[in-house]
């Protein structure tokens, strides 16, 4: 569908003037507008000049009269500012700064021709943002990122679902302030656009979303408040305002054990919420995370090779360390190990400092390394053999898989990152996830990938991920305030980049040298709801305007279901097998366990939750197994002694 | 059109292409005279102080004219002058300047024989210049630019007439209203003259007429009458002239000659005081040039061909 220029008949706002100083040129152009104009920062704009039709950005504006100098400003108000009293307004210019987009034709590539000056509309932005070649069918791959809007024309704007999710390009990076909740808002409601507009024929798609902070992706699955304005964009978009329609969240324990460690811990939420538990097994397979830049050797990484092959999950025979093998399946099991490594290497003496070629502090460093994430996540990571993970396997299309994190300590986040990410890509990679796409969303980038700081194993996984993941359908759309703080490759790898609202030392820094000033000044200034989008097809950076999301927001949701205080232990215990089955009381769970050791009740719990099945009581009763009651024995009675009349001591 | 295709079009007849640049082509000149003018306020020459600015109400409309010329071409030894001649009336509402009656001619003048050979494009109008005497290129010249100044001067009248026939506010016109009977007479009419090359009085009343403090005005004089219609007219200093040229922010003021002029000589001053802000930055007479005649010079200008 080809523009006829000249063929339409709008008014035009301005008119492209060149100059010596100020030539038009195959990429940027001036033109000059009304006083009162619709044009600003960011307006799409048409020039039309007979076969020739030029879209074009605003960058920058400049205004200025006919003052040579601010000294006869000076001289004209007698040096009064208060008693500057100017009968005639100055002759002023509205002069405007434009990038082109695209020519048409787009061969022989010449000079911004001298034409009148449109602003755009509907047509003009899909055609001037190349659009055409991805929201028409048959081809149609469009998926609605926000409306342009200008001069009160609205244009809705896509983008292309082969370079958002690949497999052209992939990835999506936002940057912007922190506390206005931007960057989760747009990729909340991109992430809602795609699950409604990915097409079918490019295969399923689901998310892993990362809530490292507060409760803000904590609701995902409850409808919030819109205003009109908002209903407007997502007409105009061809959207639904809907919530996420299916939600899974994971969250570790806290250190009890058995409550979660989230702010999605009311009771009305718990039906699509499960604890997020691992065992030795888990850790050690990431177990590098675990190290820090000083431990990285060899050796450390042999004797974890060495357990994880030869110890953990079998059976390991030693009889130097003695008679009964070794069971390890458990945090508990491994130290039980370790402790038999150094009873033995004590006993031995002198020339105890290798044990299979491992030295000592080799394996005391490790010893140290795995029982520090034991105890420092105690409720991702349990000691009874218990483990709930992300469902593997069996991902559904256009579902929204949230790993709350975010009351873990920072070494656990990377820990949980590191293996869940991994599993992704194991496998896609074979095909037996359950969907095609993956989005892994992750905020604070700049404190998982910085472009400076130690080289961590969950950097390098980025790194991989950035610029192998679309090969696999594993997509990251990362978050961060300060994006240059993040390592080049990563943001280099994202083939979508969005802006929010900008600190302006951050917008100093030279990442951003090739904005305008003006542009700078409307990033640091953009109101929330607003993105300046960067886009495979845009061959300039476009602004947009996104609606809330139909969520509920974090703060909203912590209001509308405020999370529960940490209850006793048998009430918690009750309150998660009500999850399973609604109608359990709570004072038969209490009297059931009352007098059992809790890792006995935990154990039956986890097995009741891993089972589901249809008498949660029963089973839960069955798992406890028999009370033994506590056995009182009698005391010996004492033996009087023989009394003696001449001992003056007996009693 | 430009001076260049009007150079083709001589070329294409068969004359001899010219390019010269006549120096007097940005403005008129006078000789410098003194011719008594009679006095209608006081016996003799006062200084008046005429009080705060004030602008004048509005709309107010200012009207001015400029021409360009050059040497095109040849004819034999005989210049063969291009114009183009160029008048706007700028009405000022809200303190916005829009253009509302303008018109501008080209003209080729030159001697009858040397426009006679020249196939002039059309759109333009032939002034053939009397050969009454020798051709000599330079009086010739003069002659042209003559002739080009009055065509000049007419089609300003023409777009006063203009503007009268959609407004009775306010008009100020750069230069005499003793152009034109009918300026003269329009009581709502202000001419604004910037040179001083014909002076109204001698000795003491000259003194006091050119030594005008700033903010004070002359007594009213009729100046003698050398042109086609009577005003009355009177000194204004705009700006501080001490330390500086005599004639420095000095403006004469006409204004038809009847008593409402003479009464409101102070009112008016007072308007002309307020138009000294906005300066006429850029222009070297804007000491004494009027931000609005500024403004519709500037337009005329832009929309003239330069070369």
């Amino acid at each position: 569908m080809m523009d006829q220029p000249g063929h339409r008949s709008k008014t035009p706002i301005g008119r492209v003037v060149g100059t010596e100083q100020k030539p038009t040129t195959p990429h940027q152009f001036f033109f000059w507008t009304a006083r009162e104009t619709p044009i600003g920062i960011g307006a799409i704009v048409r020039v039309e000049l007979d076969d020739r039709l030029v879209h074009g950005v605003v960058t920058d504006g400049f205004a200025y009269s006919d003052l040579l100098s601010p000294l006869h400003a000076v001289l004209g108000a007698d040096g009064d500012p208060g008693g500057a009293s100017e009968p005639t307004i100055r002759t002023e210019v509205r002069l405007f700064a434009a990038a082109v987009l695209r020519q048409t034709p787009e061969e022989p590539l010449q000079p911004v021709p001298l034409g009148e000056v449109f602003l755009a509309d509907d047509q003009d932005v899909v055609r001037a943002l190349r659009m055409d070649s991805y929201v028409e069918e048959p081809n149609k791959t469009g998926i609605p990122i926000g409306v342009y809007a200008a001069g009160g024309l609205e244009a809705p704007v896509y983008l292309d679902a082969e370079f958002l999710v690949g497999p052209e390009a992939a990835h999506l990076n936002i940057t912007g302030v922190s506390g206005l909740a931007t960057k989760t808002s747009a990729v909340t409601f991109l992430l809602s656009s795609i699950f409604q507009t990915f097409p079918r024929a490019k295969g399923s798609v689901a998310a892993v979303c990362f809530n490292v902070k507060g409760p803000d992706l904590c609701f995902l699955d409850q409808p919030g408040a819109l205003e009109s304005v908002d209903q407007h964009l997502y007409e105009r978009l061809g959207l639904t305002p809907e919530p996420f329609p299916s939600v899974r969240y994971y969250a570790p324990y806290k250190p009890d054990g058995i409550n979660l460690n989230s702010l999605r811990s009311h009771e009305a939420l718990a039906h699509n919420t499960e604890p997020l538990v691992w065992g030795l097994r888990e850790v050690l397979d990431y177990a590098e995370v675990l190290l820090n830049r000083d431990d990285i050797d060899a050796k450390a990484d042999a004797f974890i090779d060495f357990l994880g092959e030869r110890v953990v999950g079998r059976e390991y025979h030693d009889t130097s360390l003695r008679g009964a093998a070794f069971h390890v399946e458990t945090f508990a099991d491994l130290e039980e190990f370790f402790r038999a490594i150094f009873d033995y290497m004590e006993s031995i003496g002198r020339g105890s400092e290798v044990w299979r070629t491992h030295h000592i502090a080799t394996i005391r460093k490790v010893r140290n390394r795995l029982g520090n994430i034991s105890t420092r996540s105690k409720g991702l990571v349990t000691d009874d053999g218990e483990v709930n993970d992300l469902s593997w396997g069996e991902f559904e299309d256009r579902a929204v898989y949230v790993v709350d994190v975010a009351g873990l300590d920072p070494l656990a986040q990377d820990l949980v990152f590191a293996r869940v990410v991994s599993k992704l890509r194991e496998h896609l990679e074979r095909r037996d996830l359950g969907v095609d796409h993956v989005v892994v969303f992750v905020d604070e980038l700049n404190k998982y990938a910085p472009g400076d700081g130690p080289d961590t194993y969950v950097r390098r996984m980025i790194l991989d991920l950035s610029e192998r993941g679309r090969y696999l359908g594993l997509v990251l759309f990362s978050a961060q305030q300060f994006r240059s703080q993040v390592h080049r490759r990563v943001v280099g790898n994202a083939a979508t980049a969005m802006f929010g609202r900008m600190d302006a030392d951050e917008l100093a820094m030279p990442v951003y040298g090739t904005l305008s000033a003006a542009t700078k000044a409307k990033l640091a200034a953009m109101p929330k709801g607003e993105l300046m989008v960067r886009h495979p097809h845009f061959t300039q950076p476009i602004f947009v305007r996104f609606p809330r999301p139909a969520v509920l927001q974090g703060r909203e949701g912590v209001e509308q279901f405020p999370p529960v205080s940490q209850v006793p232990f048998p009430q918690a215990i009750a309150r998660r097998l009500r999850a399973i089955d609604p109608s359990i009381e709570t004072s038969v769970v209490v009297d059931l366990i009352g007098g059992r050791v809790e890792d006995d009740v935990r154990r039956a719990l986890h097995a009741t939750e891993r089972a589901r099945p249809e008498g949660a009581l029963a089973y839960f009763r069955a798992c406890l197994g028999r009370s033994v009651a506590a056995e009182v024995r009698d005391v010996r009675p004492t033996v009087r002694g023989v009394g003696s009349s001449d001992d003056p001591y007996a009693p | 059109m430009s001076f260049q295709e009007l150079r083709r079009a001589v070329a294409a007849s068969g004359l001899q292409v010219a390019t010269a640049h006549p120096p007097r082509s940005q403005g008129r000149t006078e000789a410098a005279v003194t011719r008594e003018a009679t006095l209608v306020e006081d016996e003799h020459v006062r200084q008046r102080a005429v009080g705060s600015p004030t602008p004048c109400p509005e709309p107010l409309a200012f009207l001015d004219g400029i021409q360009r010329y050059q040497v095109v071409g040849y004819g034999s030894t005989e210049p063969i002058v291009g114009a183009v001649i160029a008048a706007a009336v700028r009405e000022r509402v809200s303190g916005r300047l829009t253009t509302v009656a303008e018109h501008r001619e080209h003209l080729v003048v030159g001697r009858r024989t040397a426009v006679a050979g020249f196939e002039v494009p059309s759109g333009h109008r032939v002034i053939a210049l009397p050969e009454d005497e020798h051709a000599h290129p330079i009086r010739d010249l003069d002659v042209a630019v003559a002739a080009i100044d009055r065509a000049r001067n007419a089609l300003e009248l023409l777009v006063a007439e203009l503007f009268r026939q959609r407004s009775d506010g306010w008009l100020i016109v750069d230069g005499s209203l003793a152009e034109s009977p009918r300026w003269a007479s329009d009581p709502r009419m202000i001419g604004i003259t910037k040179s001083h090359a014909t002076l109204p009085f001698a000795g003491p009343d000259l003194v006091q007429y050119l030594r005008l403090p700033q903010g004070h005005r002359s007594s009213v004089y009729q100046p003698a009458p050398r042109r086609v219609a009577p005003v009355y007219a009177w000194g204004l200093r705009l700006w501080p002239w001490e330390g500086r040229d005599l004639l420095f922010g000095f403006v004469r003021v006409e204004r038809a000659p009847i008593a409402e002029s003479l009464e409101g000589a102070d009112e008016v001053s007072r308007w002309i005081l307020a138009e000294r802000a906005p300066i006429s930055s850029g222009d070297a007479r804007w000491d004494r040039l009027l931000y609005g005649i500024h403004s519709v010079e500037e337009y005329l200008r832009a929309s003239l061909p330069a070369s």
